[in-house]
Formats: structure tokens, C-alpha cells, sequence
């Protein structure tokens, strides 16, 4: 469950955030929404790590696999005899293999990107226009009492889930909009049940 | 109130005059769309009478079979080139002044090769059996030979549209959120679709950025094999004055120095039409200035030592294509080298004439001028005059063929035109990001402005 807080100001919205920490919530539960993206840490701080490129490599590989075939393969599957020359001349398959395998990582990287965005989605998320214009949005998953959140490698449930956890979704999404308000949002949008 | 007494711009301000371009287009947008329109359609008129009629109405013949429409062909690829290779280069060298050109040279890199893309098309004898190019399994019997450097060409052309318009589409995507959430109707569900519900999170932001490192680091090596490749559709061959070592450097060079004039001449036009001169600034220009410059002199040499070696080397048949480009080429080659070399090169060292719009626009224009002429002046006078004397000739541009390279160049113009009407053509957030990560910090007696780094 989705709580969104729009501010006006940067500033507000890093109060914000510095206040759900110091309640309990943890920073893998909040993130900025920007229209402008803002160096690490001055409102949130993303620790994923990244694995898209791993698609771009694969889809690198896969390209010149695609791209041999296409030059050398066909040569050899239907061989045309010009002179003494080779069936397979490896200075075009080179050439062919090299556009392939660029194509290929590129829509890897492309395609890769999206996934790990996890766009596009069907599903509908708070957001809020305003953003485009310069306000900042503070949104907060809550997790629902019991409800175990994925902690990093060598973190301790009890560190990483932090203290409001143990609270009921109700009361953690009153903690917060009680936060947000004090830190001076222009309003508060919660995810439509779905 | 800043400590300069200037009211900063409010994102919402900034937004505004950034993305004017996308305001409902004007009668004077009307009347240079619908010309365009005519324009282009000229040139499709004089392709379907080539179409119907043969290739006779054009002027190629033995042994000049390349000739105007190749020559469109390599200066488009060329013009090209340096678009993507220009925003890549300064996006990895976190080169801040790159921010509100981007888009404008990005854009101008899908278009130019979607033109060039098509005059192999053209160019073909029997235009509608433009498929069997592709290799796919087919009950003809016939099999494209990879040995071909034709193939090459329409493998590298292919991967460099795709990679091209997903580095565009990739720079657009912060940009078509901005613009999906201040439209309406159809506009709204369009970049609703495009912007793939994009709402700015920090972890889009994180991932955008690395995918956009990755992705510049990509097509540079693209761009630049697009043009070797075009160069060995000529230097693999043994006609005097194409059968050159050194043709791919002298090919990739000569294309950047053509895009970053094209970039320079668009800046202008973008600037002037939608008031964006806070935006394109002389600052700009002036760095812009600075490449060509570089970009000139890199030519100047290439271009000396072409035709040294030929001169020193002297062999009768290579010197013979000199000659006869000297000859009979002569105002063409002295316009080629003034507009190349001369002009950009004695113009750019000065700081002034570097900051004067009017002058870089004469210069720009000038340079792409000259790049189209150095393309005809490399094709026609090598097969003019090859290896066999009684076969030697002398091509004469049709009307047909003169027809439909205008019609390309209007239908670039068009393409750009529709563009900056449903994109934005300056860089929003890029743009804005700097806004963000800047502000001014005292230093002794002077303040001075200091803009945030990476943030690794």
C-alpha cells in the first residue's frame, strides 16, 4: 500500500523523509517521485542494485550469435563457389556480427531498463500532475502488520523493518500523513485499493 | 530573490518556455509545413517518373553508374553521424553547456539517416523488388551475399536507425511525463502511451541514468562503423581514387564536421522560431564554434594527406582522377575547400565571429554545402574517368535525380518540422536538472556558481 505526500519545496520534503526515518520507517520504504532527478541522499537514498546491463551483455552475446549465423551460417548452408575464395569469409562476418551485436545489446539495454523499472504497468500508482511542475512527491510503501519486508544481504529483520512495522497499516499510514502534515504537505494521496 | 537580485524561474515557468515549440502551430507553421508538403511531393512525382519510366531519366550511364542519389546517399548517412556522436560524446564527458542541444542533434540524427535509408532505394534499377535484399528463406533460389558491401550497409544502416531512435526515445522519456501531465485529449493519451507510465521515482531516475551511460557508450562505436562501412562500399572497390586506406577515418571525419554544422544551423533556426535565446545562448555557439574548428582542421589534414600521397606517388591513373577533377570540377572543389577548410577554420579561432549567430549560421551552412559537394566530387570524377580511356565520360545531373534529392532534403525539413510540433525540442529535464544542482557559493570577494557533481 502506496501513501504519496506532495510538496512544494525540496526542503520540506527531505524534512519529511527525515521524520518517517526517525518514526521507524525504513529507507527501503521510501522514495522520492521528481520531475528533475536530484543527487543521491538530498531527498532519499537508493541502494538497488543494479542488474540490467547483465540483459545488455546477454543480448550483446545473443547478437553475435544471431549475426555469425546469418553471415557464416547461410554461406556455409548454401555455399557459393567464386574462385578459390572461402565458403566463409570471415572479414564480412566479422562486419555483420559486430552490427548485430551492437543492435542487440542496445535493445537489451533498452528492454533491460524497463524491466527493472518495472514499466510499463497496468496497475494504477499515486501520482500526482503537479509534479511535472516542480513539486516534490514523498511516497511511502506501508506494509501491512506481519507482513515481512525483504531485507539486504547482512541486515537484521529487526534493523531493516524497522519500528513501526509491529503497527497496524491503519495506524502506520496515520503516523505517516501525521509527519507529512507537519512537515508542511500540500496533500496526501493514497493508493486506490485495488 | 537570489543573491543576484534575479528571481530564479519556477519549474512550471521553465516548463513553459521550453516546450513553446509545442504550442498549436501558427499560419506561418501552416504555410512551411504545406510547402514542405509540395516540395516533398516534387520529389515523389519525379520518383514515380523514374519508376514508370526507367532508369534512363536519370543521368547515370557508363561508366558513371553512382552518382547523385549515392551522393545523397553518404551525405545524409555523414550528416548523420555526428547528431548521436555529438550528444553521446558530451553526455559522457558530463559536458553541462551539452543540456538544451541534445534533443535538436539527436532528432536531426533519426531523421537524416531515415532520408539516407532511402536513397539505396531509390537508387535500385527495379525499386520494387527492394526485398530481396533481406535475407529471409525464400523460394527464389537466391541468397544475399554478406560478401557484398551493400549488405553491410543496409546491416549497419538498420542497426543505426533502431540504435538512433531508441538513444532519442531514451533522452525523450523524462520529457514525455513532463509533457503527459500538462496535455489534454489526444496529446494526453498519446504520451500517456509513450511515457509508459513513467511518475520520476528515485530508482527510475538511478536506472535511467546508467541506462542512458550504457546506451551512449554504445552508439558511438555504432555511428562510427556506420560511415566505415559506407567508406568500404568505396574503398573495397579498385577504382582510382576510392581504393584508399584511409578513406574510413577521412569518411568519419568529413561526417562529423557535416553534423555538427547541420546541429549549428538547426540551433539557429530552433532559436529564432521559438524564442529560445535564454536557452541558446552564445555561449553555445561559441563551444559548437570551438568543434568545428577542430573538427575542420582534422579534415584540412586528412584531406592533405589524400592527396599528397596520390601527388607524391603519382601513379598515371590515380593522378589522372585528380586532374580531371581539378579540370573539370574546378569551381565546385574551390567552393568544397573554401567552405571545408578555409572558412571554418580562419572564422572559428576568433571568439567574436564564433558568438555571431549570423556568422555561424553562413559558415554552417556553407560547410554543408561544401560536404555535399566533396561527396559528388569523390563519386563522379573516380568513375568518370576509371582504369579504361575509351569508356571515359562525363555525368550530367538530371533533372529527375536533382528533383528527388530536393525532395529529400524538404522531407528531412518536414520530418523535423511535425517534430518540434509533438516534441519538445529542448531537453526539459536535462535542462532543469542543472537549474537543481546549481547554485552560488562565495568565494573571496566574488560569488561564484558551483554545480553539484555525480553522484557516485
Amino acid at each position: 500500500m502506496e501513501t504519496l505526500g506532495i510538496f512544494s519545496d525540496v526542503d520540506s520534503a527531505a524534512r519529511a523523509v527525515d521524520n518517517l526515518v526517525r518514526e521507524g520507517f525504513t529507507e527501503s520504504q521510501i522514495t522520492s517521485l521528481t520531475s528533475v532527478p536530484y543527487p543521491a541522499g538530498v531527498l532519499v537514498i537508493n541502494k538497488h542494485r543494479s542488474w540490467f546491463r547483465w540483459l545488455a551483455l546477454a543480448g550483446g552475446i545473443a547478437g553475435t550469435l544471431a549475426g555469425f549465423s546469418l553471415a557464416a551460417g547461410t554461406a556455409w548452408v548454401y555455399p557459393v563457389q567464386t574462385g578459390d575464395k572461402p565458403i566463409i569469409s570471415s572479414y564480412p562476418t566479422a562486419i555483420i556480427a559486430y552490427e548485430l551485436t551492437m543492435l542487440f545489446a542496445m535493445i537489451g539495454t533498452i528492454v533491460g531498463m524497463f524491466l527493472e523499472m518495472k514499466l510499463p504497468t497496468l496497475k494504477k500508482r499515486p501520482y500526482d500532475p503537479a509534479i511535472a511542475d516542480g513539486c516534490i512527491g514523498i511516497s511511502l510503501t506501508i506494509h501491512a502488520e506481519g507482513e515481512r519486508i525483504t531485507c539486504e544481504p547482512g541486515v537484521r529483520p529487526g534493523e531493516c523493518i524497522g519500528g513501526v512495522a509491529s503497527l497496524s497499516a491503519s495506524q502506520q499510514k496515520e503516523r505517516a500523513g501525521e509527519i507529512m502534515r507537519a512537515a508542511g504537505v500540500l496533500r496526501i494521496i493514497e493508493e486506490e485499493r485495488q | 530573490m537570489s543573491d543576484t537580485g534575479v528571481t530564479p524561474k519556477s519549474a512550471s515557468q521553465l516548463n513553459d518556455e521550453m516546450l513553446s515549440s509545442m504550442r498549436p502551430p501558427t499560419k506561418r507553421w501552416f504555410i512551411l509545413a504545406f510547402f514542405l508538403g509540395l516540395v516533398v511531393a516534387w520529389g515523389l512525382g519525379a520518383f514515380t517518373w523514374q519508376v514508370t519510366h526507367g532508369m534512363y531519366v536519370t543521368g547515370k550511364n557508363r561508366p558513371c553508374m553512382w552518382a547523385l542519389y549515392i551522393t545523397g546517399f553518404v551525405f545524409w548517412v555523414g550528416m548523420s553521424h555526428s547528431g548521436t556522436m555529438v550528444s553521446s560524446i558530451l553526455r559522457l564527458s558530463q559536458a553541462n553547456w551539452r543540456r538544451p542541444i541534445l534533443r535538436a542533434a539527436e532528432a536531426m540524427t533519426v531523421f537524416s539517416i531515415t532520408v539516407a535509408g532511402l536513397f539505396p532505394l531509390i537508387h535500385l534499377g527495379r525499386n520494387w523488388i527492394f526485398f530481396y535484399l533481406i535475407p529471409y528463406p525464400n523460394q527464389r533460389g537466391l541468397w544475399p551475399n554478406f560478401r557484398s558491401p551493400l549488405l553491410w550497409d543496409m546491416m549497419a544502416i538498420t542497426t543505426y536507425i533502431i540504435g538512433s531512435s531508441l538513444f532519442l526515445y531514451l533522452g525523450l522519456l523524462p520529457d514525455l511525463a513532463i509533457v503527459r501531465d500538462r496535455s489534454i485529449g489526444w496529446r494526453r493519451t498519446l504520451y500517456t502511451i509513450l511515457a509508459m507510465g513513467w511518475r520520476g521515482s528515485a530508482h527510475e531516475w538511478s536506472v535511467y541514468h546508467k541506462a542512458s551511460t550504457l546506451m551512449a557508450a554504445l552508439i558511438i562505436p555504432v555511428a562510427v562503423s556506420v560511415h566505415s562501412i559506407v567508406a568500404w562500399d568505396f574503398a573495397v572497390t579498385v577504382v582510382p581514387g576510392w581504393h584508399s586506406t584511409i578513406f574510413p577515418p577521412y569518411f568519419v571525419i568529413g561526417a562529423i564536421l557535416s553534423g555538427i554544422a547541420a546541429v549549428i544551423t538547426l540551433m539557429i533556426i530552433i532559436r529564432r522560431a521559438f524564442h529560445l535565446e535564454e536557452y541558446l545562448t552564445a555561449q553555445h555557439f561559441d563551444n559548437m564554434g570551438k568543434l568545428l574548428l577542430m573538427i575542420s582542421l582534422l579534415w584540412a589534414y586528412a584531406y592533405f594527406v589524400e592527396v599528397q600521397t596520390t601527388w607524391y606517388a603519382h601513379e598515371p591513373i590515380e593522378w589522372e582522377v585528380f586532374q580531371f577533377m581539378a579540370g573539370k570540377y574546378t569551381l565546385p572543389l574551390i567552393i568544397m575547400l573554401i567552405g571545408n577548410a578555409v572558412l571554418p577554420i580562419t572564422a572559428m579561432c576568433f571568439k567574436k565571429l564564433r558568438r555571431s549567430i549570423g556568422m555561424m549560421l553562413v559558415v554552417s551552412l556553407w560547410v554543408n554545402v561544401s560536404m555535399f559537394l566533396e561527396r559528388f566530387l569523390i563519386i563522379v570524377p573516380s568513375l568518370s574517368h576509371k582504369n579504361m580511356p575509351f569508356m571515359w565520360n562525363v555525368y550530367h545531373p538530371s533533372l529527375v535525380e536533382s528533383s528527388v534529392n530536393l525532395g529529400a532534403l524538404a522531407g528531412f525539413a518536414l520530418m523535423y518540422t511535425l517534430f518540434c510540433k509533438l516534441f519538445p525540442i529542448i531537453g526539459v529535464t536535462d535542462v532543469r536538472e542543472l537549474e537543481v544542482r546549481q547554485a552560488e557559493v562565495a568565494m573571496g570577494r566574488a560569488r561564484l556558481a558551483s554545480i553539484a557533481g555525480k553522484d557516485e
